[in-house]
């Protein structure tokens, strides 16, 4: 491979990136903004559910247990309904998620010491947001009972209130949370947007490099050049990958200086495997540059791939462990979910090498098949 | 010439330039089998393996006590929401596995745990959770406070002289839910539409973009132009004829992966779907129209969508909740036709609900997409004088 080689290839797509304005401030704007949008928007926590109550008891106690509901600020009171009847209507047309029904002698049969059913309607077209939903139903369903049962004990054994209390906790949770002690939704979400920015911005701006030369001809010079197949791919990265690492030093900045995430590990070695990653991400785009042979089909495949398994399955908001074998095995075939791996563990988890070489070593993996493939695939003598 | 001859004459011009374009589309091969793949593996693939609720969540014990309860207790965090990852011998060693994100969850029971619970006494175990990922960790946390909760609340029945499943005599409230419209939670269903409208959403803006762009970098629009052809017949065909494919590729996802695979209802009007994803396809079209008429190249045209379709896949209420925005997402979103079509889509598919209740959020599809389409006409004119 010769250098100067290399540096001619390298510095003509230098020149025909910076001759294209709109292109070149794209490259540096898309991971920007979509940082700072997803970075403030992208939040995880379900709140402001709304929902509608039927009370069918009217009693003093119903209308305890019913405030817990309107206080509460996962969920929004949309209004009180006659009966079950709308209630079809409302959860058709999305204006409610929840349907809260309190039966009939509802505090007389819990004043009697009985136990009554409450019946929740839930929206199911989203499964995690019913999934949610139940869960906030039950929590508060919990703390009632609590609070009914130690009535209850004070009232039939005698005893004092906060006896009762002690009597109705005999088991505590200390939960102690790891890594986001403050569980931030932002701590958790803007790591792994570096990741998601890098991965799919990086493959779009080499994804037409090769295919561009093709359609408009242009590939004949470097195909009757001295230039060698590796020296030309080479050349033709080397520019892209100077953009996205710019982008690594931009989007750690933002991280740290504008959502205030802790970087607690080793700054070296996330620059050097961010650096490995966005060889990779580039060098999806350029292998599929030389796949395909319009720029249309080029820039599609390339959204496509970039985008979709980076959303869905590199562990940006559903961890890998949860998802089911052969979409854990598609994770395991994109680099993102190990880089992920690598910018949560560097940023808030502070492990190393020690921990995070296999991650490393599957995005070198990752770049040497990349590499061997795209040599395979170009040829200097094409068919026609 | 009479009105209906031009009339005529404009339809048949529409007809001739629309076929054009699906020839050029067909021609290309690698893209057309991309989009079979992007229209039913893929779909299938996502459908299949997205579980947005907690699965499997590593759990490691620290058993200080070694008893009846603490084991009644730690078999309650069972799959599928949690998978038992062992036992430690040391409580410290619960840092090493979280470290290396081996288990989400250390459980740490203290000793005399059970001697205090026969005793009567208050006590409580410790769980160490990771919150890289914070609402996984959020929700593991509480499914164990919910278990906890449970226990504790068993407790107290068998404490009173009573066995956990007469509990007639407590005064409690049973908690009771229906889940409408999708009774067993079953994720494939939300997650394959989802992912439909993911690729809808991705094809029908790119394609038309780059093949408008395509035939300005080439100077073939020149060609075009001097043509009897008005620039709506340069630019409708090519939305005409993506919306043809884009639809095709549907029909097969829907029939092909979605119904015979999944089990996915139709409990409202088919037809009406169709109407609707036509209407969603052409809107979000006008997205990369107006994008092909301020860019130069392809390039630019696919980064210049791909900056306003991320957002658009990630914060439409199809990825998660519309629940979970901040306001200001929420009216910014409001400009997605995205997020007004996976109402439609589930409101059809799963809900079997029609145009009486779902009227507002077509004609905002209506208004969004006429107003892109509008204001990209005007630019293409506008461009070329």
């Amino acid at each position: 491979m010769n250098i100067r080689r290399v540096a001619a290839v390298a510095s003509k797509e230098w020149r025909e990136v910076t001759r294209d304005r709109m292109f070149l401030l794209l490259a540096f704007c898309m991971p920007a903004v979509w940082m700072f949008v997803f970075g403030y928007g992208l939040v995880l926590d379900v709140e402001h559910i709304s929902f509608v109550v039927v009370d069918r008891d009217h009693s003093s106690l119903s209308r305890d247990y019913l405030y817990r509901f309107y206080q509460s600020r996962y969920f929004s009171f949309q209004g009180e309904l006659a009966g079950e009847g709308n209630a079809d209507a409302w959860l058709q047309s999305g204006k409610a998620r929840a349907v809260i029904i309190v039966p009939e002698q509802f505090q007389e049969r819990l004043r009697s010491g009985q136990p009554t059913n409450v019946q929740t309607l839930i929206d199911g077209t989203f499964p995690l947001r019913a999934d949610i939903t139940k869960g906030y139903v039950i929590a508060i369903n919990n703390a009632f009972n609590m609070d009914l049962l130690a009535d209850h004990l004070a009232r039939t054994r005698g005893l004092s209130r906060d006896e009762a209390l002690r009597r109705t906790r005999p088991l505590g949770l200390e939960v102690r949370y790891l890594y986001n002690e403050e569980v931030r939704s932002t701590w958790s979400t803007v790591p792994a947007l570096i990741m998601f920015s890098l991965m799919v911005s990086s493959p779009l701006l080499t994804a037409l490099g090769v295919v561009r030369e093709k359609e408009t001809g242009s590939i004949y010079n470097i195909y009757s050049s001295t230039a060698t197949r590796l020296e030309f791919l080479v050349g033709k990265l080397v520019p892209y990958v100077m953009i996205s690492a710019l982008n690594v030093v931009v989007l750690w900045l933002m991280a740290v200086l504008l959502f205030a995430v802790p970087f607690k590990g080793s700054l070296l070695l996330f620059l050097v495997t961010s650096i490995l990653f966005v060889l990779t991400s580039t060098g999806i785009g350029l292998v599929v540059s030389l796949l395909v042979s319009t720029q249309q089909a080029a820039l599609i495949i390339t959204v496509v791939v970039s985008t979709v398994p980076t959303i869905l399955f590199s562990g940006l908001i559903v961890p890998v462990s949860s998802l089911s074998q052969v979409s854990q095995f598609q994770a395991h075939l994109f680099p993102g979910m190990y880089y992920t791996n690598i910018v949560r563990g560097t940023f808030l988890k502070n492990v190393g090498p020690a921990v995070l070489w296999p991650d490393v070593l599957a995005l070198v993996v990752y770049a040497t098949v990349l590499g061997t493939v795209g040599y395979r695939l170009f040829t200097k003598r094409p068919r026609i | 010439m009479k009105l209906a001859d031009r009339l005529a004459v404009w339809c048949r011009r529409l007809a001739v330039m629309t076929r054009k374009e699906l020839v050029q589309l067909f021609r290309d091969t690698p893209l057309m089998g991309f989009l079979i793949y992007s229209f039913t593996l893929s779909v299938y693939v996502t459908g299949n393996g997205i579980q947005t609720q907690l699965k499997n969540a590593g759990l490691v014990v620290y058993d200080a006590d070694r008893s009846v309860s603490s084991r009644e207790l730690i078999s309650r965090f069972h799959p599928p929401y949690f998978r038992f990852d062992g036992e430690l011998t040391h409580p410290d060693e619960g840092f090493h596995w979280l470290d290396r994100g081996r288990s989400m969850m250390v459980l740490d029971i203290p000793a005399r745990f059970h001697e205090a619970l026969t005793a009567g006494e208050q006590t409580a175990v410790q769980l160490l959770v990771d919150t890289t990922n914070s609402p996984q960790g959020l929700s593991a946390a509480g499914y164990a406070a919910r278990i906890v909760g449970q226990f504790s609340q068993e407790l107290i029945m068998m404490r009173n002289g009573q066995t956990g499943s007469s509990s007639t005599t407590v005064p409690m409230i049973l908690s009771d839910h229906r889940v409408w419209f999708n009774q067993d939670q079953n994720e494939t269903w939300f997650e394959s539409i989802s992912h439909l409208l993911r690729m809808i959403t991705i094809f029908a803006v790119l394609l038309p973009a780059a093949a408008l762009v395509r035939e300005k970098e080439r100077g073939t629009v020149e060609q075009l132009l001097v043509s009897p052809l008005t620039p709506a017949q340069i630019m409708l065909p090519k939305v005409v004829a993506m919306t043809l494919v884009i639809l095709g590729a549907t029909a097969v996802a829907l029939f092909g992966v979605m119904l015979p695979v999944f089990d996915v209802p139709i409990r409202g009007s088919i037809a009406l779907l169709f109407l609707l994803t036509a209407l969603f396809i052409v809107a979000t079209a006008g997205i990369g129209v107006f994008a092909s008429t301020v860019t130069k190249n392809q390039a630019q045209v696919g980064m210049m969508t791909l900056l306003v379709v991320a957002p658009m896949l990630l914060l439409s209420g199809i990825f998660t909740p519309l629940e979970t925005m901040p306001a200001w997402v929420r009216y910014l979103m409001a400009l997605s036709p995205l997020r007004y079509f996976i109402e439609i889509a589930t409101g059809i598919l799963l809900k079997g609900i029609g145009l009486e209740m779902l009227w507002s959020q077509a004609l905002s599809m209506v208004a969004l997409g006429g107003s892109l389409f509008g204001f990209g006409m005007w630019r293409f004119r506008k461009q070329f004088e």
